[in-house]
C-alpha cells in the first residue's frame, strides 16, 4: 500500500486520468454494485458508495442506502479524504466532532451522517479517482477492524481493477474506431485515385499518342488503347521489360542505354526508335518520357509517349536523298566537263597547257563544292570537318613534298564557309598555288608558304607569305588571267580587299574580308 | 611497266576521257563497264590486273560493292575514282584507296603506277598526294 506523505499530483492530473476512464454518467453495473453491497453487509452500514470526485461534483458509479446519483463537492467526504486525508484510508468515528464536518448539510441536517471510513480509489500511477465508502449514522470507533480494514482494502481494489478493464477496453475500442477512421480515410483516397486515374485514363484512351508509365525503376506497368492498337500485342503482354522485343533489333541497344541512363540521372528521355506495328513492319516513332516527381524531388514515376513519324522520316529521307543526288549530279558534272576539256585538247596539242588550267580551275572549284554541299552521314568528307583549313589542306595536298610534307603550311584560326564563297576561295587559293608552283616559292624544293588566315575585329584576314624562292627583281609588268580571277574572286565576290607586296625574297598577298564573308547565310540567321 | 586495265565508270565522257590517258601511258583498257553486271563479265573473261572503280554507277551506287569483290575474291587490284570519297567511308578492305575526281593525268598516272607497284610486289617512294590509301 502506498502512504502518501507529499502530492505529486495536480487536480488537473487527476480529471484527466477521470476523464480516461470515461465513466462518470454512465449506467449502474452489477459489478460495481456488488461490490458496494457487500461492504455494507460487511461493515453492517446502511451507506456504502463507489463514489468518484469530478471537478465539481461527486459522482455513484454505485450506491447502497442513499437512492442518490451523487452530491455536492461541498457535502462529499470523499472529496476531503481526496484533498485533505494522510493515507489512504480515512475514518471519522463521529462527524458532528469533526470540524471539517460538523457543519455538513448531510451531517447537521437529514440523514445525519455520523461515521465514515472511506478508502481512495487509486490509479496505477498514483491519481486518486474517489474512494470506496461507508457511512453509519451513529457513531463509531475511529479503529477498524481487521476484517473491515480488510475488506476496504481488498473491495478498493476491486473496484479499480473493473476500472481498468472498462480503460483498456475503451482504449481499444478507441483504437478500433480511429483505425476505422484510417480505413474510411485510406478508402477515400483510393476512391479520389481512382477517380483521377479513371480521368487519366479518360484522356490518355482518346490521345492519339502511345502513352505509357512506368514505376521509378523503369518497370512498365500502364499502356494506353492506342499501344495494343498499333502493336497489335495482347494486353498486358508488354509489360515488365517485354516491352524492349518491340523495338527494331537495330535500336534495342540505342534505346536500352538511353533509357538505363535516364533512369540513373532522372534526365528526359528522347530518342527515335523503329517500333513494329501489328502489320509486322517497323515504323519510326518519336519516343519521349519525364519523371514524375514527389514533394521532395523523389522520382515516383514516369509518363511517356510514342508518337508515329514514319510519314515525317520518310518525307525527311526523301528530301535528304533528293539533295544528296543533287549534289552527287553536280559534282559528277565537275568531272565530265573536266574530261570534255581534256577531250577536246586531245585533237589540238598546241592547247594543252590551256586546258590543263582550265582543268584545274574546275578541279579547285569541284574541290570546294565537296566542302560546302549538304552531306548525309554516308557522303560526309572523312578528311576532318568542314572548315576552311580542311578545305585548304585538301587543295594544297598536291603541292606537298616528296615525303607528302606539306609545303603551303596553314596556320591561325580556322572558320566555316559556305556554298557562296566557296567558288572565290577555292578560284583564290588555286590561283595563288598554281602561280608559286610556276614562279614562285613552290617552284624550288626548299621554297615554302605560310598562309595565316586571322579573325581580327570585324574582318578576317588571310596572309599569303612565300619563303625561299627564286628572288624577284621588281613587280610584274603583266597582270595574268590568273591573278585577275584572284582579284576579281576577293574583291567583286567576297568584298574584300586584295593587296599583293613584290618583296625580294617571296610574294606576300593579303586577303582582308568581312568576318562575315566566308558565311553570309549563317550572319544573315544571327541577325535576326 | 603496263598492265591491262578495267574501267568502271557510268559517265561515258569520264571513261573515254580516262582510256586515252591510260593508253597514252601504254596501258591497256579490256574494258569499260558502267554497271556491275558488265564489270563483273569483263572481270570473269579473265586477266584483268587493275580495275579503277567509280562508286555511283548506272545501277545505282554499287561500285563499293564491286570493288570488295574484285578485290578479295578474284586478285584484281582496284582503285576507286569517284566524286564522292566520302562514300567508302574508313575503306574498303584489299583495295588500295580512293582518288578524287575531278583528277588530272598526271594524278592518274601516278596512282595507277603506285597501285602497279604494290600488285608487282615493288618498293614504293611514297603515294601521290591525291590519293587517299585504305589502311
Amino acid at each position: 500500500m502506498t502512504e502518501r506523505t507529499t502530492r505529486s499530483w495536480t487536480e488537473a492530473d487527476r480529471l484527466s486520468a477521470l476523464a480516461a476512464y470515461d465513466i462518470l454518467d454512465t449506467p449502474r453495473e452489477p459489478a460495481f454494485d456488488g461490490i458496494a453491497r457487500l461492504l455494507a453487509q460487511i461493515f453492517d452500514a446502511p451507506i456504502a458508495l463507489v463514489n468518484l470526485i469530478d471537478s465539481d461534483r461527486a459522482w455513484f458509479k454505485a450506491e447502497v442506502g442513499t437512492g442518490m446519483t451523487g452530491g455536492t463537492i461541498e457535502t462529499s467526504f470523499c472529496a476531503v479524504n481526496i484533498r485533505e486525508g494522510e493515507g489512504d484510508v480515512m475514518v471519522v468515528a463521529d462527524a458532528t466532532q469533526d470540524p471539517r464536518f460538523a457543519n455538513n448539510a448531510f451531517v447537521s441536517g437529514e440523514p445525519g451522517l455520523r461515521f465514515y471510513a472511506g478508502r481512495l480509489l487509486r490509479t496505477p500511477e498514483g491519481l486518486p479517482l474517489g474512494a470506496l465508502c461507508v457511512h453509519d449514522l451513529k457513531p463509531r470507533s475511529a479503529t477498524l477492524t481487521p476484517i473491515e480494514a480488510s475488506a476496504l482494502e481488498v473491495l478498493a481494489g476491486q473496484v479499480m481493477d473493473q476500472m481498468e478493464l472498462r480503460r483498456s477496453l475503451r482504449a481499444r475500442a478507441l483504437e478500433l474506431s480511429s483505425r476505422h477512421a484510417v480505413e474510411a480515410e485510406l478508402a477515400a483516397t483510393i476512391g479520389a485515385l481512382a477517380e483521377s486515374e479513371q480521368k487519366f485514363r479518360a484522356i490518355t484512351e482518346s490521345m492519339p499518342q502511345m502513352v505509357w508509365s512506368t514505376l521509378p525503376d523503369g518497370f512498365h506497368d500502364y499502356y494506353n488503347a492506342r499501344w495494343y492498337e498499333f502493336t497489335g500485342m495482347p494486353e498486358g503482354s508488354t509489360d515488365g521489360e517485354g516491352w524492349a522485343g518491340m523495338f527494331h533489333d537495330e535500336d534495342q541497344e540505342r534505346a536500352r542505354a538511353l533509357w538505363g541512363h535516364c533512369l540513373a540521372t532522372g534526365e528526359p528521355y528522347e530518342i527515335e526508335y523503329r517500333l513494329r506495328h501489328a502489320s509486322g513492319a517497323y515504323r519510326w516513332v518519336l519516343g519521349r518520357a519525364r519523371p514524375i516527381r514527389d514533394a521532395s524531388g523523389r522520382i515516383i514515376r514516369w509518363f511517356g509517349t510514342c508518337t508515329d513519324i514514319d510519314e515525317l522520316k520518310r518525307l525527311q529521307d526523301g528530301k535528304d536523298l533528293l539533295s544528296q543526288e543533287l549534289s552527287h549530279r553536280i559534282k559528277n558534272i565537275f568531272a565530265v566537263v573536266s574530261a570534255l576539256i581534256a577531250l577536246s585538247a586531245r585533237e589540238f596539242p598546241q592547247a594543252q597547257p590551256f586546258a590543263r588550267a582550265v582543268r584545274d580551275r574546275v578541279a579547285a572549284l569541284a574541290r570546294a563544292h565537296e566542302f560546302v554541299r549538304p552531306h548525309t552521314e554516308a557522303s560526309r568528307p572523312s578528311v576532318g570537318s568542314m572548315t576552311l583549313h580542311a578545305f585548304l589542306d585538301a587543295l594544297f595536298r598536291p603541292y606537298a613534298d616528296d615525303t607528302g610534307q606539306p609545303r603551303i603550311i596553314l596556320q591561325g584560326e580556322d572558320a566555316v564557309f559556305d556554298d557562296q564563297a566557296a567558288t572565290s576561295v577555292a578560284l583564290l587559293f588555286h590561283e595563288l598555288a598554281t602561280n608559286a608552283a610556276k614562279y614562285g616559292a613552290l617552284s624550288v624544293p626548299a621554297g615554302r608558304v605560310h598562309l595565316t588566315t586571322n579573325g581580327v575585329d570585324d574582318r578576317f584576314i588571310l596572309t599569303w607569305d612565300e619563303q625561299g624562292g627564286p628572288p624577284i627583281d621588281a613587280e610584274p609588268t603583266r597582270t595574268g588571267f590568273g591573278s585577275s580571277l584572284a582579284t576579281v574572286s576577293v574583291e567583286g565576290q567576297l568584298g574584300g580587299r586584295l593587296e599583293r607586296t613584290w618583296r625580294a625574297n617571296g610574294l606576300l598577298v593579303v586577303a582582308d574580308l568581312p568576318a562575315t564573308a566566308l558565311s553570309r547565310r549563317r550572319a544573315a540567321l544571327k541577325t535576326f | 611497266m603496263t598492265a591491262r586495265i578495267l574501267i568502271i565508270e557510268d559517265e561515258a565522257l569520264v571513261a573515254m576521257e580516262l582510256r586515252f590517258v591510260l593508253e597514252d601511258l601504254g596501258h591497256e583498257v579490256i574494258g569499260m563497264a558502267s554497271d556491275a553486271r558488265a564489270a563483273r563479265k569483263a572481270v570473269d573473261s579473265g586477266g584483268v590486273d587493275l580495275a579503277l572503280v567509280d562508286i555511283h554507277l548506272s545501277d545505282g551506287p554499287t561500285g563499293i560493292e564491286i570493288g570488295r569483290q574484285l578485290a578479295q575474291d578474284q586478285g584484281v587490284t582496284v582503285l576507286y575514282m569517284t566524286a564522292n570519297p566520302g562514300m567508302l567511308g574508313a575503306g574498303v578492305a584489299g583495295t588500295i584507296g580512293v582518288l578524287s575526281k575531278p583528277t588530272d593525268e598526271r594524278a592518274v598516272q601516278t596512282a595507277v603506277d603506285y597501285a602497279l607497284r604494290r600488285r608487282n610486289g615493288q618498293p614504293t617512294e611514297f603515294a601521290p598526294p591525291e590519293l587517299r590509301l585504305f589502311g
